[in-house]
């Protein structure tokens, strides 16, 4: 017998209603039921950083989040930090000038977790920020791009 | 990951109460429950989240000490200036831990409760025989690979090493754990997995850790978290150690020292015989590196993990050298 | 076809060829709108989830899947009872056995971690967890774990492989001073972020994929081979692709299981295969050990090198990871002796994994030389200057370009390599000791053919299409600048097509060959487009350049005009418009005149029939590189950190620096990778990879990785591609892991010959 649950999301700031089993991670939330294909799955158990998104503002790993716990949250993608106009966030503009992304996969996970890397204020550093981008792996390595990017993000954001 | 069914908790009662239905589990920040269920280790019947519980994750700092709320988040503990004023071993050994997002998610009970990394345990379609997921089964990781297993509070029933690096903080610390209706010393809550892998704390069905106490101390003031590890980060220890210490007024002479052991043992390893080898005398360092090895005292190796036995004590005599201000 | 003049690297400004254009497609995958493989909508899906073998060696004697199918969701249990009716695929080579059948689940079991079963269910939750309720029932049999098995034995000698010329063993007994050591290197995984899987859509017989590829063409024709299709019933879609190096060159088993169920049921099946078992659904780099002898003269002349070496192959193909790839090249030797062994154990059968062959190799000849630098009592940098080859021993043949010498002088210079303490454990800080090391690298030039299409539409956009992918290389951005060089039309005005087996045949995007193909082929299709484009605008009725008596027209900045100037000029869709052409489509290749056949361009596209190593012409060709590592080595926890890394590279014409760097940085992150952490722990009771994960199987973090400087000291090779390029992809990898591990014996005098330098075996 399966059971499922009815569910209303707020993401990107959008109320997004799905029926779900109880035991569908938001990841798979996303991926799989609401089309929004922009965060990535890389492991499913919370050991490469690719499904990062942000839970009222925090980042947090999508795989190891059931759809079910963040009804009533806020929660935002890859897909909602650009500009209503489409103007780019300013760590997505700094990565694609800094090129700290070759295949892309890890990208949009890398991205989430330069903007909250910021705005906690753990971007003081280059060392700082290796160790805060560090549970976001990128197989292509891209890390001193995605230093650079994020240093000069965190410049302009000051 | 089985089928379950998922539930609010409304108040606290509820969740303790939801407990004692079998196959019922909380759930906190998920990231051991969501993880151990993949693996297929975790088949909960019901999960109960009590995230949504007001008043549980508050962190306070007064004269006496430190009360940390079960469902604070590690990333909140860490970046607490009143305990990394008062126990700096504590920031570091969480901000040590896992990677950014998972202290976002990781709560301090949870935190507290996460369970071995044995490879062995988490693959039960391969290896069905574990002790702790089956009593009786024998241990799988025995004649396996070993690099990560525990050397110290082991048998031939379980080698799993602990895998969290706060919890070594607080055992130096001596940190009790509220239960509501009892308060358990942290060196007390946790079992070795030596007797009876399959128990590994003490809590009870119709329990829940809802803070961690801390009190005030000059040993905790004068503290810090070693970890090694062969990777730079988002890795669990190959060995650590948490020290805290206290001089006598002449600056040299150890009043009071605490050392714990992480990555190395069956559960939080508290090492008193370092302590007692070097309370009353002055630190120096051929000394420390002598007392440090007694932590080692009946440690077990599997051939795999054997550089465990000769790391951890420099690991334990760099970390009290530090504190000690001679490294 | 017309050769631009090769522009300095990086200084184009504009979008041309040499220009540091940002990434094309970038702005996708910083939205996150780039569509990867599993990721296109597709309606009415079920979801594939593999089982499996959790034995090394045996057979499945029954699966029990009554329980299973009964459960909620199930659609489908796929077993080795199950006839699939497929017949076996063409090798690499383009060689296929007649009548063969395939079986994707077999019941013959020579690994732990074989594909055997699959559940398809209406969710991939509800197929997960169904695999619980099959009872599998195995017979099993002894298997050999890995090479370090002592069941394993010593293997069977490639003759193919055995390379000598003069006499070496002589030579080296004669030597006044000589070194013998063995170097290990172990299991290592792509561990693309991207993990393998597919989509599978049947419209009665015409099958489409969606699914990662480094080779879109080759991968249609494996399905279509599989199902007794005709290669245009399939299509593959591979638009973005998550990482491959290596590992998805070609179909897999699992491909084969995905389609058949989406055959049986009538519906598409998407199959996600999860990151654990995504380290035995096909082969990562396979263990080696060698065994180097080298005998020089006293003041460190070499004379012999003699190289003996090993690697585990599975128990079914004989997939030999050549440690001697590298080992004949790098230095001048008149007496050389080479042999290598495969050792069949009970293992997935091991594939390519960047710098294939070299990169091992390179780990073995760049430690030896290392010892007898540091036995000669000689610094490492003098050693391999001494030894400079002025030409390739093993062949004869002169280089096509070699700027070796300047990548380790320039590499040296930036480094600050004559600062070096030379004594082992003479650098330090506090308790951390320092150690400065060398490492070279190569990789081959391989050339393939490729073709492509340029479309010129009425609005003035330029299409360039091509079935060629790009997996973070930069292939979409090197096509768009080398059409807007070869057509004259802004990079802004261009769109570049790839990743779909309807599209123009390409090389594959493996062995550093795509770039220089592709771009060779794109330049050709671009120059030829603007060729007809002049031809028509000269002569077409109502276009205004026909009566200005010109006999050639120029095409610039997106606009056609009279060379001289004293004429029209006209923007593309204002001469489209004029001319009354909607559309001008170029298709070319560079395949030979003799050669255009369908049969030959097919062959072309999908095996490696039209492959040339790096000495079947007159030349040699290789990219080359050196690398120069600091490490930081804690004296009492033995951890590794490699704090600088400076390394110069020869890899002849740049298209794109940027994209460049930015790769070859990454081949060097992977092999701090390789030299610190990767290694894949085999359970020797059953076989089994149990740290298959990336909490357990360890690449690098951000923490890991320091400033990374790298040096171009490369020239135009047009010997090596039509552009002038040489591989940049391979090489950057192959000379790391001996990099480090030489910084490391000299930090701590310590000589760790085994990878990867985990504290261990430090401390």
């Amino acid at each position: 017998m399966t059971r499922t649950i009815h569910l209303s999301l707020d993401i990107n700031g959008q109320s997004h209603a799905l029926d779900v089993e109880p035991r569908v991670t938001l990841l798979d939330a996303l991926r799989e039921h609401l089309a929004l294909t922009g965060t990535k799955k890389g492991c499913d158990q919370g050991q490469c950083g690719a499904c990062t998104c942000h839970v009222d503002g925090q980042r947090v790993l999508s795989c190891l989040t059931l759809a079910a716990q963040v009804e009533g949250r806020q929660i935002t993608t890859i897909e909602g930090i650009a500009a209503e106009t489409g103007e780019l966030h300013p760590v997505q503009a700094a990565f694609l000038e800094h090129d700290a992304f070759q295949c892309g996969y890890c990208t949009s996970g890398q991205i989430m977790s330069a903007v909250a890397c910021i705005k906690e204020g753990h971007a003081g550093s280059d060392d700082e920020i290796r160790e805060y981008m560090s549970g976001n792996l990128c197989r292509c390595g891209a890390y001193n791009s995605i230093v650079s990017a994020v240093r000069e993000a965190a410049e302009a954001a000051r | 990951m089985r089928d379950f069914s998922y539930s609010r908790a409304g108040s606290l009662d509820e969740a303790r109460q939801a407990t004692l239905a079998p196959g019922a589990l909380l759930l906190a920040g998920g990231t051991t429950l969501l993880d151990l269920a993949k693996c297929g280790v975790t088949e909960p019947e019901t999960v109960i989240d009590i995230t949504h519980l007001a008043g549980l994750d508050a962190i306070t700092v007064d004269e006496e000490g430190i009360a940390i709320g079960a469902l604070a988040r590690m990333s909140a503990v860490a970046d607490h200036p009143g305990v990394q004023a008062a126990l700096p071993a504590v920031t570091q050994s969480l901000s040590l831990a896992a990677s950014a997002q998972l202290r976002n998610m990781a709560t301090i009970g949870g935190n507290l409760l996460q369970r071995t990394r044995c490879s062995y345990f988490r693959d039960p379609a391969t290896f069905p025989a574990c002790n702790k997921r089956n009593p009786g089964s024998g241990c799988s990781a025995i004649g396996g690979v070993t690099r990560n297993h525990a050397v110290l509070g082991t048998s031939e029933q379980c080698i799993a090493s602990y895998p969290g690096d706060m919890a070594i903080a607080l055992v130096a610390f001596d940190a009790v754990l509220d239960l509501g209706t009892r308060q358990v010393p942290v060196e007390d809550f946790f079992l070795s997995y030596a007797d009876a892998p399959e128990e590994e704390t003490v809590l009870k069905p119709g329990e829940m850790i809802l803070a961690v106490k801390l009190r005030n101390s000059a040993a905790g003031m004068r503290s810090t978290y070693l970890k090694v590890r062969d990777r730079q980060s988002y890795e669990f220890a190959a060995a650590s150690a948490a020290v805290g210490l206290e001089f006598e007024d002449d600056g040299r002479t150890v009043k009071d020292i605490r050392v714990a052991l992480g990555g190395v043992a069956s559960k939080p390893w508290r090492a008193r015989a370092v302590e007692q080898a070097l309370v009353g005398k002055p630190l120096e360092a051929d000394t420390v590196a002598w007392a440090a090895r007694l932590a080692m005292d009946g440690a077990v190796s599997y051939s795999d993990n054997l550089y465990k036995i000769e790391l951890a004590p420099r690991v334990v005599t760099r970390a009290i050298l530090t504190v000690g201000g001679l490294a | 076809m017309t050769i631009m003049e090769p522009r300095k690297h990086g200084s184009a400004a504009d979008g041309f060829v040499g220009g540091r254009l940002s990434r094309f497609e970038g702005q996708m995958k910083v939205t996150g709108a780039a569509t990867y493989a599993l990721e296109y909508p597709v309606e009415n899906l079920a979801h594939a989830v593999l089982v499996q073998s959790t034995i090394a060696s045996g057979r499945v004697v029954s699966v029990d899947k009554a329980e299973a199918q009964a459960a909620p969701g199930v659609l489908l249990v796929l077993t080795p009872e199950d006839d699939l009716g497929l017949m076996t695929k063409s090798d690499w080579f383009g060689n296929r056995p007649d009548n063969e059948p395939y079986a994707p689940l077999p019941r013959e079991i020579s690994y732990n971690g074989e594909t055997i079963a699959a559940v398809i269910a209406e969710s991939r939750e509800q197929a997960v967890e169904a695999i619980k309720l099959l009872r599998i029932a195995y017979d099993e049999t002894p298997g050999v774990a890995d090479l370090h098995d002592p069941k394993a034995g010593d293997g069977k000698v490639m003759d193919n492989l055995s390379v000598s010329w003069g006499d070496a063993e002589a030579a080296l007994a004669a030597s006044a001073v000589t070194i013998e050591a063995e170097y290990q290197t172990p299991r290592e995984y792509h561990v693309a972020m991207e993990p393998h899987g597919l989509t599978a859509k049947w419209e009665g017989d015409q099958l489409t994929i969606w699914e990662p590829s480094q080779w879109t063409h080759a991968m249609a024709l494996n399905y279509a081979e599989w199902f007794g299709l005709p290669p245009d019933n399939v299509r593959l879609i591979s638009t973005f692709v998550g990482g491959g190096f290596g590992s998805k060159g070609a179909a897999l088993a699992y491909g084969a299981v995905a389609a058949s169920a989406a055959r049986k049921l009538g519906r598409p099946v998407k199959l996600a295969v999860t990151r654990p078992q995504n380290f035995t659904s096909y082969g990562g780099r396979a263990a080696t050990r060698q065994t180097i002898k080298l005998g020089a003269t006293k003041d460190g002349v070499l004379q012999a090198i003699v190289h003996r070496g090993a690697s585990e192959t599975s128990v079914t193909t004989d997939y030999p990871e050549q440690t001697g790839a590298a080992t004949p090249i790098l230095y001048k030797v008149e007496n050389y002796s080479s042999q290598s062994r495969v050792v069949p154990v009970n293992t997935v059968t091991p594939g390519a994994l960047r710098g294939p062959g070299k990169n091992p190799s390179a780990f073995g000849i760049e430690c030896a030389m290392d010892e007898l630098a540091n036995k000669l009592g000689m610094d490492p940098l003098e050693l391999r200057l001494k030894n400079y080859a002025d030409r390739d021993y093993q062949t004869g043949k002169p280089w096509s370009t070699r700027m070796l010498r300047e990548a380790l002088t320039q590499g040296a210079e930036a480094f600050g390599w004559s600062k070096r303490s030379h004594a082992p454990r003479s650098m330090r800080e506090g308790r951390q000791l320092i150690g400065w090391g060398i490492g070279c690298g190569t990789f081959p030039v391989i050339q393939a053919p490729s073709a492509a299409m340029i479309r010129i539409l009425a609005n003035g956009r330029v299409e360039v299409v091509s079935g060629a992918i790009d997996m973070g290389q930069g292939t979409y951005t090197i096509l768009a600048q080398t059409a807007s060089e070869a057509l004259g039309v802004p990079v802004d005005q261009i769109d570049v097509l790839l990743g779909d087996s309807r599209m123009p045949g390409s090389a594959i995007a493996g062995g550093s060959m795509l770039a220089g193909s592709i771009t060779g082929a794109v330049h050709k299709t671009a120059a030829a487009a603007r060729d007809e484009l002049i031809g028509l605008a000269l002569n077409a009725p109502n276009s205004p350049f026909r009566d200005t008596g010109a006999n050639t027209l120029s095409v610039a900045g997106g606009r056609i005009s009279v060379s001289s100037g004293n004429g029209p000029s006209m923007s593309l869709p204002e001469l489209m418009t004029a001319i009354g052409q909607s559309e001008l489509e170029v298709t070319r290749n560079t395949l030979p005149d003799d050669a255009q056949g369908a049969t030959d361009q097919n062959a072309a596209w999908t095996s490696m029939k039209r492959v040339q190593g790096p000495t079947m012409g007159e030349f040699s060709m290789h990219s080359w590189c050196a690398h120069f590592a600091e490490v930081r080595v804690d004296e009492d926890f033995g951890t590794v950190r490699v704090s600088r890394m400076v390394s110069a590279f020869d890899c002849g014409r740049l298209y794109n620096p940027k994209m460049v760097e930015s790769q070859w940085r990454g081949g060097i992150i992977m092999g701090i990778g390789q030299a610190l952490f990767e290694e894949g722990m085999v359970d020797g009771r059953n076989g089994r990879t149990v740290n298959n994960n990336v909490g357990d199987y360890l690449v690098p973090t951000n923490a890991d990785i320091p400033d990374l400087q790298v040096i171009s000291v490369g020239v135009p090779d047009l010997n090596a591609s039509a552009l002038g390029g040489k591989g940049v992809g391979e090489v950057g990898i192959v000379g790391v892991a001996p990099a480090i591990a030489n910084a490391v014996f000299h930090a701590t005098g310590k000589r760790v010959r085994d990878l990867p330098l985990t504290l261990d075996k430090l401390i």
